[in-house]
């Protein structure tokens, strides 16, 4: 028995290992093996475990820009391309594969994560190895951050619980339930909602968190239904939403729920989707996420250019609306300006320029693409650059934030049914 | 209080799914002496032969006879093409659970590779709502806890009645001698590896049927309460793992109810532990003991 015993922890140990060990794989999503004259983006995100639709997401956003910028004569002879470097959402896998990446990708020039799951841990690691990073993280920790090579420009996850709340608020919502997974990207939205619901008048009337993926959420369901609330916010991964929300549904019919952006992802959607039926999803169900308009000339050009990114990103489509890909491609095509502006593709070099092409200013040239801004570049002139998800407006710690809207899911397809403005939510974040 | 009777009656589903689980798992180390730990992506790719069956318009009662079928066949093909010519090599246990760990990471990427990083629903009818002594169930789940006493039943009455469940317990309890007595060891293992094979895949389809969505990892995730479930029951115990799922599966539903959720796994492995330092050979244990002995 003793032997039996002895073997089993051994086993559980080494699956541990071995699970570690296969998330360093990387594999180029530019097309093939980076030749040494290409200069490459890193997809710093999970592309496996539960929060694998990040990945997609970014490549979304990355395949578009990086082929637009080669189609333009790439960057100072260069070409680009991008790297996919999976996190598995976990610190102890993204260390590694952090140092791998800074080890083996000798033309890195930035980097596009990391995510809530692994930001606190290769923030650092990103910073000291002076590599520019677009991160995707919520975390409030970053809203003041000093890193020099640290850039969010999407919305800090304090000011996502202000939009939820102010949301719900809005909707007249007095009881709510919070329903976040316990991991670390998921409760960094909790302080904040659970203040700013506070602040309006409402009051959180369940506030536990979810252990992910198990096989049954009815015991939480019964409590969550004993403490009557209204609305439910939630942030946690497809399979857990699915099984919360369909037991939610058998047991006692569905309430408003008000999701994050994590929600309005395609795998959460069609996990959800299949398990509560469309009807109720487009009844019940509405998300969070950072404004940003499908119009204007830079979201034209990132979408033609998503749409024919052929083979590259599976049924381009889907992120023609999404913000966060949305960002991705203005990340990269920022770092390709900051490289020109800067006349260096090094990294200890351009990184101020992040700032330069970005900032708005009197004699500023607004360029909304990488061709605009290399050609009005190479005439001699300032530029700020506009992306596909709208102005970029840096704060002294490298954070740009702004709106937010709310969407619904109707057969599959994102609507739009309002929003909570960037002012809105500085009066009460206050 | 008005909560932990529901909270026993969602406990019973979750037992159900573990033991069916958990009696293939242990019913497979405990004859074949491998600790398969790609048990719980065979679940998966038993799950997702179920939803190409239901995705095809055929119903969900199919799918869980194809799931099983294919559990039963994937199991027995994977002994004989790879586990067994690594026993014959004389590879020992550790190295064994190496093995399995490859076939694990295999088969996980392999669905991932077939599937890709989605995930799925098994195209099956809404399932309404039946109300039994306080507790609420669905008509899936009281299907879900029907299938398990069935399959739990024909496991007992296999064990206990037929000359090949006495085989496989002679087996269990010491290959050598169960040879020398004219058994045919291999054949028994065999089939050990279809029967536990099918409860695997049986297990894949009803975890799926009651979570609704699934993806590559599914199965994978739900290994460590299966081994929990073995371990808690004595490994290699069929009525102890039954009677591990039921420990397991209720208690962490009623802790859910009265603690944080967050803690009801570790709620149900807290027990794990003080049933282990009491009775460290699990609750039902003979078999254990005796492989104890012989290693």
């Amino acid at each position: 028995m003793r032997l039996a015993v002895t073997a089993l922890a051994a086993a559980l140990a080494l699956l541990s290992v071995a699970a570690c060990s296969s998330s360093g794989g990387s594999s180029s999503a530019g097309g093939g093996s980076s030749p040494a004259s290409t200069l490459v983006v890193g997809e710093f995100n999970p592309f496996t475990g539960p929060d694998a639709a990040f990945g997609p997401e970014m490549v979304g956003g990355c395949i578009p820009a990086i082929q637009l910028i080669n189609a333009n004569g790439g960057v100072l002879g260069h070409h680009m391309s991008c790297v996919q470097e999976d996190t598995r959402g976990d610190p102890a896998d993204a260390v590694p594969a952090a140092q791998k990446m800074m080890a083996t990708e000798t033309s890195l020039v930035g980097v596009l994560g990391p995510s809530s799951d692994e930001a606190l841990a290769t923030v650092p690691l990103l910073n000291t190895g002076h590599v520019p990073m677009f991160v995707d993280t919520g975390q409030a920790a970053f809203d003041h951050t000093t890193d020099a090579y640290f850039y969010r420009i999407t919305p800090a996850d304090d000011v996502k619980g202000y939009a939820m709340a102010l949301w719900a608020h809005k909707a007249g919502y007095t009881r709510a339930a919070a329903v976040f997974g316990n991991d670390a990207g998921a409760q960094s939205n909790v302080p904040p909602l659970v203040h700013a619901f506070t602040q309006l008048g409402g009051t959180i009337v369940y506030n536990k968190p979810f252990a992910l993926d198990q096989s049954s959420y009815r015991s939480e369901v019964e409590s969550i239904l004993a403490a009557h609330p209204q609305v439910i916010f939630t942030e946690v991964d497809p399979q857990t939403g699915a099984t919360f929300l369909s037991e939610l549904q058998q047991l006692k019919g569905l309430l408003p729920v008000i999701g994050t952006e994590v929600s309005l992802q395609a795998p959460w959607l069609k996990a959800v989707n299949g398990a509560i039926g469309a009807g109720a999803m487009a009844k019940y169900f509405e998300g969070m996420q950072p404004y940003a308009p499908t119009s204007g000339p830079a979201w034209q050009t990132y979408n033609k250019a998503l749409l024919a990114s052929g083979s590259k990103v599976p049924k381009p489509s889907q992120w023609s609306s999404d913000p966060y890909s949305m960002t991705y491609y203005d990340a990269v095509n920022i770092m390709a300006l900051a490289m020109l502006a800067a006349n260096s593709t090094s990294p200890a070099v351009f990184n101020k320029d992040v700032m330069t092409v970005t900032a708005p200013g009197s004699g500023k040239t607004v360029v909304t693409s990488f061709a605009a801004g290399k050609a009005a570049l190479a005439a001699g002139k300032q530029i700020q650059y506009v992306g596909a998800g709208g102005p970029i407006v840096f704060n002294q710690w490298h954070n740009s934030t702004g709106a937010f809207e709310a969407a619904k899911d109707v057969n599959g397809n994102p609507v739009l049914v309002g929003s909570v403005s960037a002012a809105q939510i500085a009066a009460i974040s206050r | 209080m008005n909560t932990i009777v529901p909270a026993i009656g969602f406990g019973i589903v979750t037992a159900s799914i573990l033991a069916v689980a958990g009696v293939g798992f242990t019913l497979q180390f405990g004859v074949t002496n491998i600790l398969n730990l790609a048990y719980g992506d065979i679940m998966t790719a038993a799950a997702f032969v179920a939803y190409l069956v239901t995705s095809a318009g055929l119903s969900v009662w199919l799918a869980l006879v194809a799931g099983a079928a294919f559990g039963s066949v994937f199991s027995v093909l994977l002994n004989r093409c790879i586990y067994a010519p690594f026993v014959r090599r004389g590879t020992r246990l550790f190295g064994m659970i190496i093995v399995t760990i490859a076939v694990s990471l295999i088969v996980q990427n392999g669905l991932l590779a077939i599937f890709g990083a989605n995930f799925f629903s098994l195209k099956m009818p809404r399932p309404a709502s039946v109300h039994i002594a306080g507790m609420v169930f669905t008509t899936v789940q009281l299907a879900i806890i029907a299938i398990a006493v069935v399959a739990m039943l024909l496991i007992h009455l296999l064990l206990r009645y037929t000359k090949l469940g006495k085989a496989m317990r002679a087996t269990a309890a010491d290959p050598d001698l169960a040879r020398n007595c004219g058994i045919a060891t291999d054949r028994v293992i065999d089939l050990a590896w279809a029967i536990s094979g099918a409860l695997c895949g049986l297990a894949g389809v009803i975890l799926v049927m009651n979570v609704t969505a699934f993806t590559d990892t599914t199965g994978a995730q739900f290994l460590i309460p299966v081994v929990a479930v073995a371990v808690l029951g004595g490994i290699g115990q069929p009525y102890g793992a039954m009677l591990g799922a039921l420990i397991i599966g209720i208690t962490s539903e009623v802790a859910a109810t009265i603690f944080n959720p967050e803690y009801k796994d570790i709620v149900a492995f807290v027990i794990l532990v003080i049933v282990l330092l009491a009775r460290p050979q699990g609750i039902l244990s003979e078999v254990a003991a005796r492989k104890e002995v012989a290693a």
